[in-house]
């Protein structure tokens, strides 16, 4: 069973790449299931999508991902990959991005909220239990490939080379292109060509 | 397929199926829609049971929009409109009660027919429903019903099989998506069998949890049958046919319960035994049938003291269990997966479970009592999993009393367990831990309890759902704060997008209760606090929904109002979805739009300003004129749905004009703008500026009009400064691998 939490801030992306993960893993075979937050939290608050998938053939009952148990968690914002880091199991991996989406409550606080912080946590929290940390610079990334929507496909593609989803990277290439509209596979397939080259 | 359409007393008719019901019931399929081509797709389980409804043959279908439901719905027209669903009507209907009452008709004529709303959607519909079970139905009426525990996106944490139980109406409640889609189909045989209006309740885990299904690449609605609706008096409600109709109830949910304990439904009500150190299965294995009548064979046997030792569900004598786990909805998923960790626990540690017994109840209303007796038989405590209410704990507790049997039952109505949102694996595993280890006296290993190896030790700010960026409805709330300046006023919101006026820094909305609530309240502070202005904030489709009363109420007797309706052509909250001031249906039609304007003047509201929003100037004027005016006025704010138009070039902060005042922040709290602490600026010194994310910013220019020093500009004025501007936003971009 692998067991990924896609954690970002609604409007980022979350839903289509758990989407992404279940076509790739329908592709080999697995069962899967996923789950989304949709509803009032879609407006720039916090939301998780749950992937579970069968990769040893055995079947998927719950739909969510048990606190303690997740194999990755794939953030696209760094604060909320230390929210929701409880998911973790010892020694898995995240993989997040590093740029900083500041709530209105931030701007509003007299508290910063800096990314280098939020990392130098992340990573402490994760050396004490044996995981590892894959950070992507995602605003390079993206203003390189032209287009800041492709976030997504960089973090699943980051995650598939890093070994952490067990996937390759022509079966994430295969699930994208049956997932998103015709007009933008080729965009999605050079995302996932620019971070797996990183 | 029994065609009931005749017109004979139906309490006979009732009375005939009682005895009959099993056997009705294995005859009963669906042959419309049969050997058709499949496909296998990824499906959210809401567009899944869609082609369940379709597949089953369903005509018409009706509702209104609400998370966790609105997909089901939207596929069922997009089905449609690509050319995959033949002879079916959808529309989104002005509120859930229009949606049921069109449809208590179409069903009367015989089509099959599905009504779709979340949780307190069926509080608007309830009227229609608590009569039309009595009425009874025509064609299959299927009510889906999304709840939210949670809640996640509600007003309540309200449990629709508590309202199946009020009104009489059988539920079928599933532990996944896969069970939906079955619980479907059969939801509209039972309906025409029984005449009965009948509900099928997920809840959000399940309606938002996707999956792949094999599904009828076409469908074709069944047709009417001969002759269509046919008049009789059973289809008027008066006392005299209530009376009647309340006995020929009775009878069907006493009809139904024993139904629900034989096959084929007693597929959706399994119960298994698991041995001493055994393993439970993840998905349901075992019917409940299958285990009553191994139970009563057991007893057979055990009468005359021999066992042929042929494969049978319950253990042996020496490893009877002496406690049980029930579990209903996804919480039945949760239970199970649990189960399986904790054996496995167990197993690493050298331990194991005791025997327990595993019940998983798909019809909670009516309770199938016949095979919880059968499975409460000789054990001493049984524990509940379920969401929202204690209705499965309270169809045991009764099973209980009612048979004199000697057994506990612990469930959130107890104590022992949470008494109001979500369950979870985790939760139940903890739960399980301590009953397994007090109740059946366990030495259990305990290691899976709170583990959790990760915790983030620094501090995040929260992040809570806010308007978006360029929301036309920010420029509604902050012209009327403006115009309202420093007189008294209580602010009444209302069910949308535009409850998130709440938050700070607009801090706009002093009272949000229920669709439409917000004008009518406002009309009841007026009466006691007549010092004070009272605006009522309503959007447009809520205004079509349940607001026009309200606004009646308002000029009949006269209260000082003044109505704001946030007009941004659409749905949003629920994600677009048209209604009766788009013009558009969701068939595709396209209609003179109902015009807002209009309609308020044809209530006799005679102050009506109209606005657009992200004009401040205009805007504060407006609000100005309607709150001054002495009676119900009305304002009208006029800007499409941000997330329906492309985006207008974004805006930037100006470095050299910025003073880092942080009254854009602070005005109008938009998720585009924020703070940069460490940005310096030659009037800014060292307070910090603020910055605008160009890939959120939608351009709407409120911002501009807010900054009193002029330093923010659209990015389209000046290329140089859109490209520092952009810059400044990764200023905060951390060092990476």
């Amino acid at each position: 069973m692998i067991n990924i939490l896609l954690a970002g801030v609604g409007g980022q992306g979350t839903v289509l790449a758990a989407k992404v993960l279940a076509q790739a893993a329908q592709n080999k075979g697995w069962q899967v299931r996923t789950a989304e937050t949709i509803g009032m939290a879609q407006r720039g608050g916090s939301v998780v999508s749950h992937v579970r998938m069968g990769s040893e053939g055995e079947a998927v009952h719950a739909p969510l991902v048990t606190p303690g148990t997740a194999d990755v968690i794939i953030a696209f914002e760094p604060g909320e990959a230390a929210r929701s880091l409880g998911y973790l199991k010892p020694g898995g991996t995240v993989v997040s991005a590093t740029s900083l989406v500041q709530p209105v409550t931030a701007a509003l606080s007299s508290a910063p909220y800096s990314a280098s912080e939020v990392v130098a946590n992340l990573r402490e929290a994760l050396d004490r239990a044996d995981a590892s940390l894959r950070l992507v610079n995602d605003g390079e990334v993206l203003a390189a490939l032209g287009n800041r929507r492709a976030l997504n496909t960089v973090l699943l593609a980051t995650a598939v080379a890093c070994g952490a989803v067990p996937l390759t990277l022509e079966e994430l290439k295969r699930a994208v292109t049956a997932c998103v509209k015709p007009q933008f596979v080729d965009v999605n397939i050079a995302a996932i060509d620019a971070a797996a080259q990183r | 397929m029994m065609e009931r359409v005749g017109v004979d007393g139906r309490g006979a008719d009732c009375l005939y199926e009682a005895s009959q019901c099993s056997k009705i019931a294995s005859m009963l399929k669906s042959p419309e829609n049969t050997g058709q081509t499949m496909t296998k797709k990824l499906l959210m389980a809401n567009e899944a049971f869609a082609h369940a409804a379709l597949e089953a043959g369903v005509r018409v279908v009706a509702g209104y929009p609400g998370t966790p439901s609105s997909e089901l719905i939207e596929t069922v027209a997009r089905l449609h409109a690509e050319g995959h669903a033949h002879g079916v009507h959808v529309e989104w209907s002005t509120n859930e009660k229009a949606a049921l009452e069109l449809l208590a008709g179409a069903s009367y004529a015989g089509a099959r027919c599905l009504f779709t709303c979340k949780q307190v959607g069926l509080n608007v519909a309830s009227d229609a429903l608590m009569s039309l079970n009595y009425v009874g139905c025509g064609g299959g009426l299927v009510l889906f019903v999304a709840d939210d525990p949670g809640p996640i996106s509600s007003q309540t944490e309200q449990d629709t099989r508590r309202f199946a139980g009020f009104a009489k109406v059988p539920v079928l409640d599933p532990s996944t998506p896969e069970e939906g889609f079955a619980m479907m189909k059969a939801a509209f045989d039972l309906s025409e069998r029984h005449h009965t209006p009948v509900i099928v309740r997920p809840t959000t885990r399940i309606c938002h949890a996707s999956t792949f299904f094999d599904v009828q690449d076409e469908t074709v609605s069944r047709p009417l049958p001969e002759g269509g609706f046919r008049k009789s008096p059973k289809w008027v409600i008066f006392p005299r046919r209530a009376w009647e109709a309340h006995g020929e109830i009775n009878e069907r949910l006493r009809c139904m319960q024993r139904e629900f304990c034989e096959p084929p439904l007693s597929r959706f009500n399994s119960v298994t035994e698991v041995a001493p150190g055994g393993s439970i299965d993840l998905a349901p294995s075992f019917t409940g049938a299958e285990f009553v009548s191994a139970l009563d064979a057991q007893e057979a046997m055990d009468d005359v003291m021999e066992w042929e030792g042929v494969a049978r569900p319950v253990a042996e004598t020496a490893d009877a269990p002496s406690v049980g786990v029930v579990a209903g909805g996804v919480s039945a998923a949760y239970a199970r997966e649990a189960l399986r960790m904790l054996e496995q626990a167990q197993e690493a540690a050298g331990k194991q479970l005791p025997a327990y017994r595993f019940m998983q109840v798909g019809t909670p209303f009516p309770f199938p009592e016949d095979l919880a007796r059968s499975f409460l038989k000789g054990l001493d405590n049984v524990v509940v999993f379920e969401e929202l209410d204690h209705v499965l704990e309270d169809g045991l507790v009764r099973t209980i009393v009612e048979k004199h049997l000697a057994c506990s039952v612990l469930g959130r109505s107890s104590g022992m367990l949470r008494d109001r949102g979500e369950n979870s694996t985790e939760d139940i595993l903890n739960s399980l831990t301590s009953f397994f280890g007090v109740y059946a006296d366990a030495d259990l290993d305990r290691s899976l309890q709170s583990r959790q190896p990760f915790r983030f030790e620094g501090d995040l700010p929260t992040r809570p759902p806010v308007l978006c960026a360029g929301c036309p409805h920010r420029g509604s709330f902050y012209a009327v704060k403006r115009a309202l300046g420093k007189k008294e006023a209580v602010l009444c919101g209302d069910i949308g997008c535009y409850t998130l006026g709440n938050a700070a820094p607009l801090d706009a909305v002093d009272t949000c209760l229920c669709m439409g609530g917000g004008i009518t309240m406002a009309q009841g502070f007026s009466v006691v606090e007549p010092q004070k202005k009272q605006v009522a904030f309503v959007g447009d489709s809520t205004f079509f929904a349940s607001g026009l009363t309200g606004i009646a109420n308002a000029v009949y007797n006269g209260h000082d109002i003044t109505v704001c309706v946030l007009d941004n052509a659409t749905t949003a909250m629920t994600g677009a979805q048209p209604h009766p001031g788009t013009g558009v249906t969701l068939m595709g039609e396209h209609r003179k739009p109902i015009d807002i304007e209009a309609v308020l003047r044809a209530l006799g509201v005679e102050c009506i300003v109209c606005a657009n929003p992200l004009d401040l100037h205009e805007s504060v004027a407006a609000a100005a004129e309607a709150i001054e005016y002495a009676g119900p006025s009305a304002l009208i704010f006029q800007s499409p749905c941000v997330q329906l138009k492309k985006p207008d070039p974004a805006a930037m902060v100006n470095p050299d004009l910025c003073t880092g005042c942080k009254k854009c922040i602070t005005e109008i709290g938009c998720p585009a703008i924020g703070f940069d602490a460490g940005a310096q600026g030659p009037r800014s010194r060292n307070r910090g500026q603020a910055f605008i994310d160009s890939s959120q910013c939608n351009g709407c220019k409120l911002c501009t009009q807010v900054c009193p020093f002029k330093s923010i500009v659209l990015t389209s004025d000046s290329p140089a400064d859109a490209a520092a501007a952009r810059g400044a936003t990764n200023a905060e971009e951390a060092n990476h691998d």
